[in-house]
């Protein structure tokens, strides 16, 4: 769907960012994350048009058309980071108004208007003024506003800041929504732990360069590269951690009163091997867990530290 | 065919009407001609009374005062709308999703331009009743005020895109508003400068600089008034102002009060063009330095 070649952006001596090629498949609600000033909006302005690139190219569904393009603007739906209100215009207006500027009748604005608001959860607000809508409403009614005009690829750039823990649930059971659809959705966000809950892929920016991107399953187990397994341990330590050290693929990384932290690269099934053979030499184990991987962390591990 | 109202100019209207500063403006708008009227027609009845001539023959001269306060508050307000108008939407933070849509840069442009000069309208309609007493009570007829009409619009498409042009420059209104009043300074008084040089220093090009004129709406207005109140042409009064022998013989056709103002209307219109699509170049993020920071402050 997204095919971004190369991009690069540079202010003066200062690169914003740094040859990003990526390719998200149609379908897809795809993460972008990265610490501040990692270039994400940078990239996403590019692709919306709304930034000339220093270098490189971006296309989308296929198409040769160019960035900032009347054709390539009707594919994307962009919903920014901060929601401007004009005062004294009514939600429908509002909708009617964009979608005029996307040249679409004012019959069809009606109908879809109806559909969506209805999606958005906004049906009773139709005959409100916008600036009357609270911030959670707003976010919603932009999202509605970048469907109007069906495009193919939807880009919310931190949909979710400043909005309260309620209006970030609807927001994110609207975007699940939208992705249960079909449609192709790029997200920006710092909130890690509901992009692992949303996105089936993800992007990772640091310093204007993408570290990695994929299937957030394949790039923890490719980052990971292990289990970390916890091994809580009442008996004598030495003996134990003499046991561990010398099984194949394990790697104490660190050990504390009553636990050992081991890194684990075996496949799976050994690990059982590794409990036989601690309880046959008479260390008593209290517990023995697998620590799963999170966003966060691998986050953590990916940009160093940066956010 | 259906015509299709640009979208723009539907929603700034919308927003405009519903707004309590239209009705503040309608009326500081009426109360300014109202008392240019009034003073008028004090002086008028003055002089008449010192001089004991025909107080209705005077009468006529309502007309230019009325319609000059008028001009100059098209001039004051039209740049005013427009200049906080694109950076406005900037401020607003709703410029980057106008830019995403369909709109070409020119469409956002034009529908600005179109916005202010279509608010300008309610404002000169609302003003009809006070330019039609000056015209009943001072001789003139319908086609003026039509003619008239024609004038203020083109003069206030003019005002516009040198507002939306000072708008897309800048960031923030009040600097957008300066800078257009500066541009009204450059256009308006330094079109004069060569002429005044060279009718001081050297004859030889004076009447060629003349052309610069042709530019300038303050030139076209004197030129409108006087056809419409006594037909001459402040180019052709002889060794009055200009003589015809050296003003060189491109002006010399020109010199006809009639041909001047269709010829400097079109070129005012030129200049409305170049201001809005210098402004369309400007706000369209793909014509922006590579190398500067647009749009957000924290674009990344």
């Amino acid at each position: 769907m997204l095919y971004i070649n190369n991009l690069s952006k540079n202010y003066g001596s200062f690169t914003a960012v740094n040859h990003l090629s990526l390719h998200i498949p149609e379908g897809d609600l795809f993460g972008f994350v990265g610490p501040n000033g990692a270039g994400k909006t940078t990239t996403i302005r590019i692709v919306c048009g709304l930034l000339k690139a220093s270098e490189g190219s971006v296309h989308i569904g296929g198409t040769a058309a160019a960035v900032g393009s009347r054709e390539m603007k009707r594919m994307i739906g962009y919903v920014p980071d901060f929601f401007g209100v004009y005062d004294n215009l009514k939600v429908k207006e509002y909708m009617d108004m964009y979608g005029s500027m996307y040249g679409m009748h004012s019959r069809d604005i009606a109908k879809l208007t109806d559909d969506l608001l209805e999606l958005v959860n906004l049906s009773d607000k139709k005959e409100f003024y916008v600036d009357t809508l609270s911030r959670g409403m707003k976010q919603r009614l932009c999202v509605a506003r970048a469907l109007l005009h069906n495009p193919k690829l939807l880009i919310l750039d931190e949909p979710n800041s400043g909005l309260d823990p309620r209006a970030r649930v609807e927001m994110k059971e609207l975007l699940k929504n939208l992705h249960s659809m079909g449609k192709t959705i790029i997200i920006s966000s710092h909130i890690l732990s509901e992009l692992s809950e949303m996105c089936n892929s993800i992007g990772i920016m640091n310093r204007g360069q993408l570290v990695t991107a994929g299937r957030i399953e394949d790039i923890m187990r490719h980052i990971a590269g292990g289990s970390r397994i916890h091994i809580r341990i009442v008996s004598d330590m030495e003996p134990a951690i003499r046991i561990l050290k010398e099984h194949a693929g394990v790697t104490v990384e660190s050990v504390r009163e009553n636990e050992v932290i081991i890194n684990y690269s075996a496949p799976e099934v050994e690990i059982c091997a590794l409990i036989g053979r601690l309880i046959q030499n008479n260390v008593i184990l209290t517990g023995f867990s697998k620590e799963e991987g999170s966003l966060e962390s691998l986050f953590m591990q990916l940009t160093g530290g940066a956010q | 065919m259906k015509i299709r109202l640009n979208p723009i100019v539907k929603k700034d209207l919308q927003v405009t009407v519903r707004s309590m500063r239209i009705s503040w403006g309608l009326f500081a708008y009426e109360a300014a001609l109202t008392v240019a009227f009034l003073l008028a027609l004090l002086v008028i009845q003055a002089q008449s009374s010192y001089s004991s001539g025909n107080v209705y023959s005077s009468l006529v001269y309502l007309f230019p005062v009325v319609a000059v306060a008028q001009v100059f508050i098209v001039a004051l307000y039209v740049p005013i709308i427009t200049a906080s108008s694109i950076s406005g939407e900037k401020e607003r933070q709703t410029f980057d999703i106008m830019l995403t849509t369909s709109m070409s840069p020119f469409s956002i442009v034009f529908g600005k331009v179109m916005s202010a000069v279509l608010r300008i309208l309610f404002f000169v309609a609302a003003s009809t009743p006070i330019m039609a007493l000056s015209f009943v009570v001072g001789g003139l007829s319908w086609s003026n005020l039509f003619f008239y009409l024609l004038a203020l619009i083109l003069f206030s498409v003019f005002a516009g895109s040198i507002g939306i042009f000072a708008s897309s420059l800048c960031r923030k209104s009040v600097a957008a508003v300066l800078l257009s009043f500066a541009m009204y300074f450059v256009v308006y008084f330094m079109t004069f400068l060569p002429v005044l040089y060279f009718s001081i220093f050297g004859r030889g090009k004076y009447g060629e600089s003349m052309l610069l004129l042709l530019w300038n709406p303050v030139v076209f207005f004197e030129e409108f008034f006087m056809q419409m109140m006594s037909e001459e042409s402040l180019f052709s009064m002889g060794n009055r102002i200009f003589s015809r022998n050296q003003i060189g013989i491109i002006t010399y056709y020109l010199s006809n009060g009639k041909i001047w103002m269709f010829v400097s209307a079109g070129c005012i219109l030129l200049l409305s063009f170049l201001f809005m699509a210098c402004s369309a170049w400007k706000i369209n993020p793909m014509n922006s330095n590579p190398g500067r920071r647009s749009g957000k402050k924290k674009a990344v």
